[in-house]
């Protein structure tokens, strides 16, 4: 009697594991499209010449894949928007040369932003250059040493032209820090998010400890009273 | 499940941090000396769980065990769970201090919601797969219910209620298993090392 009871027991047990793999089953195949995601968000961005290329990631380190991106202007008016590629890569044309901010906006309520400084903008593009930064720049290549390698420059390619502009210049020294630092911005943006270290986790659990601490301090005292 | 700042309307955050206040004074409510430990000791399991990712095909989600801390603290979860999100949102920058309200209310409501519906199977004279299921059933639902209330939280802000619905609940399907079985495990070992700790809650008053 006693062993019957048991078996039905088990065959109970079994038949509800199995009802329960089914359901899953059924729900997984049903809402199974997601894209991935984690429980923050971040999105890295740099300049290189005259496009902005950004890097979104979520705290496991997976590349955010499709996640829409969006630039604003410093009052906060979209500019454009665009969504991540299977890197997590977006790239765009610089819209206008002052301040920027990117957002990425990941699904269930994760959002990220990162904010490009005007100057980081301005000094990579050539038409923004203000007269007076042109004129300080130029007296300082005409008293420093500089000079003597642009003449000579010019010497070899054609004496009658003054030399390169200053524009042409700055374009070459510009792109070549770009692609010199490309592997730095690349590094920065793969450091960026660690995610929590051994000191954050027993820091909280530490905090915990001292909250129950406190807590049984002040209950005990009230005993106590 | 950790909203993130920036996203919400000032009035859900508000709504949220205002019942979310009032679920943390409702488990305050005369509390006992002798739970003040376990409530530290789930606190902390709450806290450390949000690292553990679980990596399944393209989706990567943590783990919660909302479902276990409202199992064994009842009410008491409120307080345990608001202390782990403060710290989420302090030291790991998950969430924020604006949505602590909210996340705390997303995770620390359904844990109390499966207190009351599941709490029944852990009571000291019910069989043990009675008790399996319920544990289990726990974990699943409590993250179901999490899921399903940060889709609402989204859908109050403005987002289509379903699509994103959906989405949380189906990056979750994977933990609500796993959660499941853990809470199973947990409450199962419990009860063979320490009833005690079970049966301060379910002891009649």
């Amino acid at each position: 009697m006693r062993r019957n009871d048991h078996s039905i027991n088990r065959a109970a047990c079994y038949r509800s594991k199995i009802a329960c793999l089914v359901f899953f089953a059924i729900l997984w195949v049903a809402f199974y499209h997601a894209p991935a995601f984690a429980h923050k968000v971040t999105i890295f961005a740099w300049v290189d010449g005259d496009t902005i290329h950004t890097q979104s990631k979520f705290s496991g380190g997976k590349r955010v894949k499709g996640g829409p991106v969006a630039v604003l202007d410093s009052e906060g008016n979209e500019l454009l928007e665009g969504k991540t590629d299977e890197n997590g890569m977006f790239s765009f044309k610089i819209p206008q040369r002052t301040e920027l901010k990117v957002v990425l906006k990941a699904s269930m309520g994760h959002l990220a932003e990162w904010k490009i400084p005007a100057e980081e903008i301005t000094g990579s593009g050539s038409e923004s250059n203000t007269p007076e930064t042109v004129e300080k720049a130029s007296d300082k290549t005409s008293t420093g040493t500089g000079s003597e390698s642009i003449k000579t420059d010019v010497e070899v390619l054609k004496p009658t032209i003054a030399g390169p502009g200053r524009k042409e210049i700055e374009e070459i020294i510009d792109a070549s820090l770009d692609k010199k630092l490309a592997p730095i911005y690349d590094m920065l943006a793969n450091t960026f998010d660690r995610g929590p270290g051994l000191t954050e986790i027993m820091g909280g659990i530490g905090y915990i400890i001292g909250l129950v601490g406190v807590a049984l301090y002040f209950s005990n005292r009230r005993r106590k009273e | 499940m950790h909203i993130s700042e920036g996203v919400l309307s000032p009035a859900v955050l508000i709504g949220g941090a205002a019942i979310a206040a009032a679920g943390v004074a409702a488990g305050l409510k005369d509390i006992d000396q002798k739970e003040i430990p376990s409530m530290g000791i789930l606190s902390a399991a709450f806290f450390v769980a949000s690292l553990i990712h679980v990596p399944v095909g393209p989706v990567s989600v943590h783990l919660i065990l909302n479902g276990l801390v409202g199992l064994i603290l009842g009410w008491k979860a409120f307080p345990a769970i608001l202390v782990g999100t403060a710290l989420h949102a302090l030291l790991f920058q998950f969430g924020g201090i604006t949505t602590l309200g909210v996340n705390t209310l997303n995770m620390a409501l359904p844990a109390v919601i499966c207190y009351y519906l599941f709490g029944w199977g852990l009571k000291s004279g019910s069989g043990r797969s009675v008790f399996i299921f319920a544990a289990f059933a726990s974990g699943c639902c409590a993250v179901l219910i999490s899921s399903i209330m940060v889709g609402f939280s989204l859908y109050l802000t403005g987002e289509a209620f379903l699509p994103a619905a959906k989405l949380v609940v189906a990056a979750h399907l994977p933990v609500m298993f796993i959660e499941g079985s853990l809470t199973a495990a947990c409450t199962l070992f419990l009860r063979k090392v320490r009833p005690e700790l079970l049966e301060g809650v379910y002891a009649p008053k």
